[in-house]
């Protein structure tokens, strides 16, 4: 019999019963009805994995269309990470692995730990595999499961190091930059153009990537594909670079600068004996130099040179960061900066390669009396008119000297128009027209407003990065140097006469890119348009056919986007009357002749020019000798800039050697064998592919030589020009 | 149906009724049998769906662990009749030796079972594993009940609830040092239920209940009770936690819940389950059996599945209250609540209200052992209800 007690107590584990059952319920309602929304979106989540499809970046290739930057197909095995997320399961695929990728265990599980790679994309375990073990891992994904291989790009540069600077390379995201790629659709570890080309026409190389779009299982693996979508290559670029020139320019100035080094600087005198207090022996230290040739007419820039150099292979070399560190020291120095392109990022005085320019500034404000026929007498110094005598015993420099005749006395000319003060490079008659077109304007900058139309103080708008805009000495510039103690605090505290007559032979704060000096001579050579200068010529639809060897068929392509229109970024009116003195006084820098007073005083760039073949090719120039650091030879900078005067070949060209002596002596050698080269006088090499790139060595790039070094041969000036 | 009463032979005397009103055969609960039957239905199918993308990922056989399942059901079939038409009474006679035995296994498979994942829980016999501590848990029941039921009073007094502990705690210890904390417990509340229902005072249950939480804390404590143990329980407190030693286990719990709330009312459909098919649940054919239902058939195969326990339980219920002794009472206490509480912990850990403890659900979970202990409990149920005229 079942007692009455009994009955209770089943009755209580009856009700025990009813509560869990209920609760079952009520977390069943709970989950399926109140969790459900939204859970169904995160489960499609985990379900499905997007594989990104790189496009195939677009192509560089030169004006006559060979390929300075190519992409190679690049095989990557990768593995899936949620694979082999347990360490068990890690080790046994690291064992299976290891044979056939030749890699180690530590070395496949320091790859797989690394954080170098994108945590949530599959780990990268070893790049560049044969095709054929790339069939052999595919046919075997059952014993390989999680592991895939996958194709990327890898960007080439055939012809490295020439033009590097203008290409460019790529490289990793920078912190500050993750932002900005990532809204762009990049991934965290995708590589970018970070100089050059390759860094400005970003966009246009890139393409668009694609995806696929995979069902999942819990361990990654691939269920079936739901989706796909091809990548888009990128455009095709073209420079107007001619990478004959570019590398003849670039021997050219490398073989001159490497001359300089074992060339002797001038003795410093006192009272006509060589100084105690200094060295009687230095050598130049030629540190660094550019080069820049363009058409004037165009903007196109035909070759740009910068040294030191760099082969732009070394960034996906795939080297250890110690390794990059010592090709490319960490320097506070400006004269070892490797990965600077000099000739849009060098700031340099340009001594009196600007005085055309001043000159330019006295003629078109009437500051001559009777432009042309106004004589000075110029007894080799100056001295200041608007600063009282008592002053200038006191604590003002009132006289201002010209260059030393060799003999320890400045040089005098004699009676000399704009033209003669030119060509012989006449400092008196450019301080006088600095002062008096100062003081007589009402300390108004009048000077600053003249040379600001060639350009100067502002960008070219070259479409390559780290472009320096230059500085134009003022006011603003001496308060805003003053502040950021460049300069000290009481100099900076206002603009004076002396500034100005500085200013006029291209000394004081001064500053100009050599790509700024080209573009200004340009505007003299074109009559008088500022033109955009331009290392890209064409934008090209993806795809552009491979043409013969190592270069694409331009026949066969499709321009997408022409810049060989000329971009004039103002026309500043040049008269006649004002351009032909100035370029008389050039032509007679190359051509002579001189000035004769006491003796024959030869033009700046006479001689050197002697052996030039003006009637093949005529141009007019000017040297320029920057004083550097204490006013000592062996820190003067030569710079030197000349265009063509035949309109079938409208080419202006500027060179600037840091460090390296007079205008005549170091840089304008390189911008006669260039002209020389454009006149066809001078054999140009034709450009080949280089060497593969040799990972161990130390050299950043090989060093380049003039086949022919004749043309760098003169004998320059005796003055500092 | 007039047809068919129409159409039967006049000289088949009492119908279909041979045998006398007290035979045990004529009073089999073919309700429970019905519910039991069909969970294993459909457990069997959902073992198949479960296991299916797994066999398929490696080449076998996607029937081969339905097929087993079916072979163990057959053989738990038999056990169940086996145990139905032996009498629970004389079963009860020879529970000492059962229980005997059962301790005997369960010391021998400390000692040479098994090894998987950290615990010995089962012996390998080749093509199949036997776990004892499913078996234990009858013989145990068996033992409880007939000492309990043997006073034949309503009371249970101070000594014979200490004998209660000890014949319960001797099992209870060797499962969990195995460690299998979630069959334990289901022995231990099994023993809760028939002490209750057998007349224990309520400081009695208070006492177990104690002695039981203490217990597990002292194993904690000295280091018996594993680290994985344990960790189900923190895994099971912090249900976001970013512990990455916690990841497994809790992600394990989420995907299951999420299998669960994304079926919805009627579920995806058979095998249709997107984290089914992509194996995300680990051990779904056993631990995580409910997720494949939930995420198939969605509440309405969840609430058929409970309405089919529910059945089961308040057959069992119905059949402790019928009992023609104060044995049966116990026994079907017994079964009542070792269903009650491993269904509840299983799927209530699916759902994310109990901790993982590893228990499968009964009848419908993947697996022989349990699937023949709990047919073995049917039948003596079976065997209570049948002779409850006698």
């Amino acid at each position: 019999m079942v007692g009455e007690r009994r009955v209770s107590r089943t009755a209580v584990l009856g009700t025990v019963a009813a509560i869990l059952g209920g609760i079952l319920c009520v977390r069943l309602w709970f989950l399926q009805v109140l969790d459900a929304p939204g859970l169904e979106e995160r489960v499609r989540e985990v379900r499905t994995r997007t594989v990104k499809l790189t496009p195939e970046r677009g192509r560089i290739f030169d004006l006559e269309g060979r390929i300075v930057a190519d992409n190679e197909r690049v095989l990557t095995v990768t593995i899936d990470r949620q694979v082999v997320a347990r360490p068990l399961a890690r080790q046994q695929m690291w064992n299976r692995l290891s044979g056939a990728l030749g890699l180690s265990l530590e070395q496949l599980e320091e790859r797989y730990k690394s954080k170098r790679y994108d945590q949530l994309q599959p780990a990268p375990l070893r790049e560049d595999i044969d095709e054929s073990l790339a069939v052999f891992l595919r046919e075997r994904s059952e014993d390989y499961p999680g592991v895939d291989v996958r194709e990327h790009w890898r960007r080439e540069y055939p012809y490295a190091p020439v033009a590097s600077h203008v290409v460019g390379f790529l490289g990793a995201i920078r912190e500050s930059e993750l932002e900005y790629y990532r809204n762009l659709g990049y991934d965290p570890d995708a590589r970018v153009g970070q100089f050059g080309v390759e860094q400005t026409y970003e966009s246009v190389l890139r393409g668009t990537p694609g995806y696929v779009k995979y069902e999942v299982d819990s361990r990654g693996r691939i269920l079936r594909q739901l989706e796909r979508r091809e990548p888009i290559p990128g455009n095709d670029v073209q420079l107007s670079i001619d990478l004959d020139m570019q590398q003849f320019t670039e021997q050219a100035l490398q073989t001159e600068i490497r001359a300089r080094r074992r060339t002797e600087a001038p003795t410093v005198l006192a009272f006509g004996e060589p100084d105690p207090r200094y060295p009687e022996a230095v050598f130049y230290k030629a540190p660094a130099g550019s080069s820049v040739v363009m058409n004037h007419e165009t903007g196109e820039v035909l070759a740009m040179a910068s040294y030191p150099n760099f082969d732009n292979r070394w960034f996906n070399a795939g080297i250890s960061s110690e390794k990059f560190q010592q090709l490319f020291p960490r320097t506070d120095d400006p004269d070892l900066s490797i990965l600077v392109n000099r000739a849009i990022s060098g700031r340099y005085n340009l001594g009196s390669t600007f005085k055309p320019f001043v000159a330019f500034a006295a003629l078109n404000t009437g500051q001559l009396p009777g432009g042309t026929s106004y004589l000075l007498l110029d007894e080799g110094t100056y001295k200041l008119q608007s600063i009282p005598e008592e002053r200038c015993q006191l604590n003002v420099k009132c006289i201002f000297k010209n260059a030393n005749c060799g003999n320890g006395a400045p040089c005098k000319y004699g009676r000399v128009n704009v033209v003669d003060s030119l060509a012989v490079s006449s400092d008196v008659f450019f301080y006088k027209i600095g002062e008096q077109i100062f003081t007589e304007r009402g300390n108004r900058p009048v000077l600053e407003e003249q040379v600001r139309l060639f350009g100067f103080g502002s960008p070219t708008e070259i479409d390559l990065p780290y472009e320096f805009t230059g500085t134009i000495p003022s006011r603003l510039l001496k308060e805003r140097l003053a502040e950021s103690g460049a300069i000290a605090r009481e100099e900076g505290e206002g603009y004076y006469v002396g500034d100005n007559v500085q200013f006029a032979i291209g000394q004081g704060l001064l500053s100009a890119t050599p790509l700024q000096l080209a573009v200004a001579y340009g505007t003299l050579a074109n009559g008088g348009k500022v033109v955009r200068p331009r290392v890209v010529r064409a934008i090209w639809t993806p795809g552009t056919p491979d043409g013969k060897s190592g270069a694409v068929d331009l026949r066969a392509g499709t321009i997408l986007r022409d810049f060989t229109a000329p971009q004039v970024i103002r026309d500043i009116g040049l008269r006649e009357d004002v351009r032909d003195p100035i370029v008389r006084g050039l032509t007679r820098v190359i051509n002579g002749p001189g000035k004769r007073y006491d003796f024959y005083h030869a033009t700046t760039g006479e001689k050197l020019f002697r052996s030039y073949p003006k009637a093949t090719l005529p141009i007019a120039g000017k040297t320029g000798t920057a004083q550097g650091a204490g006013n000592l030879p062996w820190n003067d900078s030569s710079a030197f800039a000349a265009f063509s005067k035949d309109p079938a070949k409208p080419y202006t060209a500027s060179t600037f050697i840091e460090k390296a002596g007079f205008g005549s002596r170091a840089a304008a050698p390189v911008v006669k064998c260039v002209f020389t080269a454009l006149a066809g006088k001078i054999r140009v090499g034709k450009a080949l592919p280089s060497d593969p790139l040799d990972v161990n060595s130390f050299e950043v790039a090989q060093p380049q030589y003039l086949p022919n070094p004749l043309c760098l041969v003169g004998t320059g000036s005796s003055v500092r020009d | 149906m007039a047809g068919i009463l129409s159409t039967r032979r006049p000289d088949s005397g009492l119908g279909n009724i041979k045998r006398g009103i007290t035979a045990p055969t004529r009073s089999i609960d073919w309700v429970l049998m019905t519910a039991v039957g069909l969970l294993n239905t459909i457990g069997v199918f959902i073992v198949y769906s479960a296991t299916r993308p797994r066999l398929i990922s490696r080449g076998s056989d996607p029937f081969s662990f339905a097929q087993r399942q079916v072979a163990f059901i057959i053989v738990a079939l038999v056990a169940m009749v086996v145990v139905m038409w032996l009498d629970y009474v004389q079963l009860h006679g020879n529970a000492n030796l059962l229980y005997a035995g059962t301790l005997f296994l369960l010391v021998l498979v400390l000692v040479t079972g098994a090894v998987i994942g950290g615990a010995r829980l089962s012996f390998d016999l080749g093509p199949i594993s036997v776990q004892p501590s499913e078996i234990s848990k009858v013989t145990t029941l068996l033992l409880l009940a007939g000492y309990l039921a043997r006073g034949d009073t309503e009371e249970v007094s101070y000594e014979m609830f200490i004998r209660s502990l000890f014949i319960v705690g001797v099992p209870v210890v060797l499962i969990a040092v195995e460690p299998d904390l979630g069959s334990a417990s289901v022995v231990v509340a099994m023993a809760m239920g028939v002490l209750l229902v057998a007349g224990a005072r309520a400081r009695y249950i208070i006492l177990i209940t104690t002695l039981s939480v203490s217990s597990v804390v002292a194993g904690v404590v000295s280091g018996v009770v594993r680290d994985y143990q344990l960790q189900r329980i923190t895994g099971f407190l912090n249900q976001n936690s970013d512990s990455a030693s916690l990841q497994q286990l809790i992600t394990q719990v989420r995907f299951a819940k999420r299998a669960v709330a994304t079926g919805g009312f009627f579920g995806k459909g058979y095998l249709d389950g997107p984290l089914t098919n992509g194996r995300f649940i680990p051990v779904q054919s056993t631990d995580f059996v409910f997720s494949a239902v939930g995420e198939q058939f969605g509440m309405v195969g969840c609430g058929i599945v409970l309405s089919l326990f529910a059945v089961v339980l308040w057959r069992i219920f119905r059949i402790a209250r019928l009992a023609q002794d104060r044995l049966g009472t116990l026994v079907c206490t017994g079964v009542f609540t070792m269903i009650l509480w491993q269904a509840f912990q299983n799927i209530g850990m699916t759902m994310g209200i109990t901790p993982v403890s590893g228990v499968p659900l009964p009848f419908v979970s993947y697996g022989g052992s349990h699937t023949v202990a709990f047919a073995m409990m049917i039948g003596l149920a079976q065997s209570v209800h049948m002779r409850r005229f006698r």
